[in-house]
């Protein structure tokens, strides 16, 4: 009854043909040369094993660094939008944990600023290792700029790179929903919205209801009020390379938002570095769509105010909202190019 | 991954595996097929059929079998990983008059993967460790559902097609589980011709 002869004969070969594969899959994945790179990097940091993707021109001894928004969207998908930068320079493209392709068993403790910050310190300081010549310069959108403050200041991290590039972020949840609430009563208002109205201006943010104020319902009504249309999911290009071009894995995407109920509950409202940006000296770029009612442009301009040690320059999208290398991809490349450069 | 859970049921199935009174070698075939995620996921499967109960229904002449198929299949996901996945797998098939299959099965599987990338972890003095072949163990419950073709029955061939999708599950990942899709499209040849 066990395996015959000629099956034993059958499976030696397919066997050697199944190592073969796995074998070349692994070699197979990595192209440098002294002009361009095509790595795959994995930082593995408590329970994380997280993917660095390191794209483009290595001779520009340059590099930008994307750290994704969310908490828990990814890097590598927006490289659709991202890839015009590749020419010039190289881009590595971070996956933080649980987010993206980030694998691993995390703790969903670790889901705090202060980790993040952490995590964000070691792919840098792995980056400069693999690429000891290069510039690092932080591209940051969204919660990647809440991020990216907690990196920069903490400790002396600054020095670590050259610049930073702020898009539609935040550097205090106290602030953005200050000025989230005000963009809604405005808008509100311009769109004779009485019941948004009336619901916003019973419920104003304090200093004193930060730790109750039911902010998800404010983000609601600001995505109600069209704070935020665009969707990647529109861009028909964009979804059939994110599912079969790209290294995403695609139906993580769904298995991340449940970690994150802690950190929308309460880490989120705890999080504020205003005091420190008075410290921050590298050159820093501050990028907005000008329509976005997720971070308002205003948060924008208070975030210019507050770098007093450094002389912020101010790019405004006037034709985008929350992401505004999707709805003016060449511009916002061009820009970037112009920063690093 | 519940690994004590999985080498029970893998003893398990070896026990009535071997308990059982082995069918005619023509009874029991050789599964390869291609096996991937997507297109672009691509690998290769191969598994080993083996009837444990097979009835020939009077009326209709229909075949219905419980069969044993433990498996191995291989994917590469370029720039992500790649997936082993050794598959246990308890399938109850159904072969109509004109040759035309149906199956549906349930494995208790054990995933492996393999970064696809140098893996640096950070050690104890805040330093990188390269950690060679990098990756994970997982449990990777899985429902499968799928059709084909017996070409003995009609061409006289003693081979059959079969396309089948498997629905699997990883625990853990990160902190909750993932899902994963698999197709699995490919021949059955019988050990021995009928």
């Amino acid at each position: 009854m066990w395996y015959s002869q000629t099956l034993e004969k059958q499976m030696k070969t397919l066997y050697k043909y199944l190592f073969l594969l796995v074998a070349v899959s692994l070699i197979a994945c990595e192209k440098d040369d002294a002009t361009t790179t095509d790595r795959t990097l994995y930082l593995r940091h408590k329970g994380a094993d997280m993917p660095i993707w390191v794209r483009g021109n290595l001779a520009s001894n340059k590099l930008v660094l994307f750290l994704h928004g969310g908490p828990g969207d990814c890097a590598m998908c927006y490289r659709h939008y991202l890839k015009g930068l590749e020419n010039d320079v190289a881009v590595a493209y971070w996956d933080q944990r649980i987010a993206g392709s980030s694998s691993g068993k995390v703790d969903v403790k670790t889901l705090t600023y202060e980790q993040f910050g952490e995590d964000a310190y070691y792919v840098v300081k792995l980056l400069k290792e693999q690429y000891p010549n290069t510039q690092i310069y932080l591209v940051a959108h969204s919660f990647g700029v809440e991020l990216a403050w907690q990196f920069l200041t903490t400790n002396d991290n600054q020095k670590l790179v050259s610049g930073l590039i702020a898009v539609n972020g935040t550097f205090s949840t106290y602030r953005w929903l200050v000025q989230m609430r005000e963009w809604v009563l405005r808008e509100a208002r311009r769109q004779n919205n009485t019941a948004i109205e009336q619901y916003v201006q019973a419920r104003p943010v304090t200093a004193e209801n930060l730790g109750t104020y039911e902010w998800p319902e404010l983000y609601k009504r600001m995505l109600d009020l069209d704070g935020n249309p665009v969707s990647i999911y529109d861009d028909k290009k964009f979804v059939i390379n994110y599912l079969f071009a790209s290294p995403n894995t695609a139906l993580a995407q769904f298995s991340h938002p449940k970690a994150y109920s802690e950190y929308g509950e309460t880490t989120i409202r705890g999080y504020d570095r205003s005091a420190f940006l008075k410290n921050i000296q590298i050159p820093v770029a501050l990028f907005w769509g000008k329509k976005d009612g997720v971070v308002p442009i205003e948060i924008g301009y208070e975030t210019r105010d507050l770098l007093t040690k450094t002389a912020p320059t101010f790019v405004t999208f006037d034709q985008s909202y929350h992401e505004p290398f999707i709805s003016e991809t060449d511009r916002f490349v061009a820009e970037v190019l112009k920063f690093v450069r | 991954m519940n690994m004590k859970h999985y080498t029970r049921t893998g003893l398990l199935l070896l026990a009535v595996f071997v308990a059982l009174p082995g069918p005619e070698a023509s009874a029991q075939q050789l599964r390869v097929a291609y096996f991937g995620e997507t297109v672009t996921h691509y690998g290769l499967k191969v598994a080993y059929e083996y009837p444990l109960i097979s009835r020939i229904k009077a009326r209709n002449s229909a075949r219905k079998e419980f069969l044993l198929t433990p498996g191995l299949a291989v994917y590469n996901h370029p720039d992500n990983h790649v997936g082993l996945i050794l598959s246990p797998e308890l399938a109850y098939q159904r072969t109509g008059r004109r040759g035309g299959t149906f199956e549906v099965g349930l494995s208790n599987s054990y995933f492996r993967y393999f970064l696809a990338g140098k893996t640096f972890e950070v050690d104890e003095n805040g330093g990188f460790r390269r950690v060679k072949m990098a990756g994970r163990g997982a449990y990777l419950p899985t429902v499968s559902v799928g059709f084909g073709r017996d070409l003995s029955i009609r061409k006289n061939r003693s081979l059959a097609w079969y396309a089948k999708l498997n629905l699997m599950q990883q625990r853990p990942y990160n902190a909750s589980t993932l899902m994963r899709f698999g197709i699995e499209c490919g021949i059955r040849k019988p050990l021995k011709n009928k």
